[in-house]
């Protein structure tokens, strides 16, 4: 049909309006994203910021409060069962058959998948250098992890989706797991995958999304979000501390009251730079294109101070109720 | 395409494509990769460096414009006849980018040309030994 010939086109992900509460706290808030075919995709947000959550309710795991999802064309709500037989997924505390071997653990998988699965199976254990005679239970953290990514990869999913793949591994078992996320993605598949290894992210991701607190923040291509942003460092002339007004978003502003201020400023215009640098007070202005990592924080923070200037305001708004 | 030793840092400020683009020019330009040689397929390499596979067909595509990569019909790309040439200028170029750079901070804090002059000539020095 026509979701054949627009295979391409047509998004792996698709988020919309998605809400999520636990009690009184909202784990997710009105989430929509779309995820395209053959792009590795990160979602990045600090410890309980809700991407687990997130990857939970894609699978069916969890159900919505409001809003869809759906994944490979099928209704996160209703078709979990489905969803979890057709994606790789590799969780963050992936459980395993312990008394089982390498070998036991991937003969007694195969038997959920199509043929091909043990072979595929056996193929990427011995790339990983497992031993396939080891007990699960022998193996070390790296071995275990690298167990459960050959099991969500052996049956060719179009979609992996991996919560915090690489945390706790050693170096090798996480060169191992970028390479095989890379290697999937230039299959033409895609891997989804949740971080807050934001060095690994900006190596291998496309596309990269932010969640705080629940809220996404952001969901561009890292080049786009590059582009968009930029890092000025701006000394101010002797005696001066107070910086010109400019007409860009700061998300970051850094020494202030101070001759060197850091900024890392969104959407800005070479006009807007120019007057900065063309300002009596200021000597100088270097300008960097910011890290993933500058661009992750500085989003971040300024989220809170939305939310502390929210909060402030209404509690003044509330103070001059008070006083009226 | 071991022997080549790429080093890439994605977050140094330099797009990451362009960081594969460039070794690749200092690779031709030194005659690490010759012409006719192939280079790894966009899946061998972006595994080889562990970096998204769009990346290295950006950079690929970018240095099959410039004509120093080409496409081999049936077998992948290859370093193009005279791309030697090209790179030699390319990196020279690149070089000259740097030491502008580097002028420009030493011209703002104040060194003279003199001072600069005299630092580029005991560098050079150092290295001709």
């Amino acid at each position: 049909m026509s979701v054949d010939s627009n295979e391409k086109e047509y998004p792996v992900v698709k988020i919309s309006g998605l809400t999520k509460r636990f009690g009184s706290t909202v784990a997710l808030d009105d989430v929509s994203l779309k995820i395209p075919r053959g792009v590795v995709f990160a979602l990045l947000g600090e410890n309980g910021a809700g991407k687990s959550t997130c990857l939970r309710t894609l699978l069916g795991l969890e159900q919505p409060d409001s809003g869809s999802i759906e994944v490979l064309g099928m209704d996160s709500s209703k078709q979990g069962i489905d969803i979890r037989a057709s994606v790789g997924y590799v969780p963050e505390a992936p459980a395993l058959y312990e008394w089982m071997t390498v070998a036991e653990i991937g003969w007694f998988t195969a038997g959920f998948y199509p043929t091909g699965f043990q072979a595929e199976f056996e193929r990427l254990a011995t790339e990983y250098e497992l031993p396939l005679d080891r007990k699960i239970k022998k193996l070390s953290k790296g071995g275990k992890a690298k167990v459960s990514l050959a099991l969500a990869a052996a049956h060719k999913p179009p979609l992996m989706i991996m919560d915090e793949p690489t945390s706790g591994l050693d170096t090798l078992v996480r060169r191992k797991f970028l390479e095989s996320m890379v290697d999937i993605a230039a299959s033409g598949r895609t891997v989804l995958l949740s971080s807050h290894q934001i060095p690994e992210v900006e190596r291998v991701a496309d596309t990269v999304a932010i969640i705080n607190q629940g809220q996404l923040l952001v969901c561009d291509s890292l080049d786009n979000l590059k582009q968009s942003m930029e890092q000025w460092i701006v000394t101010l002339a002797s005696g001066i501390t107070e910086l010109p007004s400019i007409d860009a978003e700061i998300l970051l502003h850094e020494g202030q009251g101070s001759r060197r201020q850091r900024l890392l400023v969104r959407n800005t215009t070479p006009d807007c730079l120019w007057k900065m640098r063309d300002a009596h007070d200021v000597q100088e202005v270097e300008v960097h294109t910011p890290s993933l990592e500058e661009i992750f924080v500085g989003l971040i923070k300024s989220s809170k101070n939305k939310v502390s200037d929210k909060l402030s305001s209404a509690a003044s708004n509330q103070s001059a109720e008070v006083s009226q | 395409m071991s022997e080549l030793f790429f080093e890439i840092n994605p977050s140094n400020g330099v797009p990451v494509y362009e960081q594969v683009a460039r070794q690749i020019v200092s690779a031709v330009a030194s005659g690490g990769l010759e012409s006719g040689q192939m280079v790894p397929s966009v899946r061998e390499m972006a595994k080889e460096l562990a970096i998204n596979p769009n990346t290295v067909a950006r950079a690929y595509r970018q240095l099959q414009d410039e004509a120093i990569l080409e496409t081999v019909r049936g077998s992948g790309i290859a370093v193009a006849s005279g791309a030697k040439q090209k790179c030699r200028s390319k990196r020279a170029k690149i070089i000259r980018g740097r030491i502008a750079g580097v002028m420009e901070e030493a011209r703002q804090s104040q060194l003279s040309d003199e001072e600069i002059m005299k630092m580029i000539q005991t560098e050079l020095r150092k290295r001709t030994k």
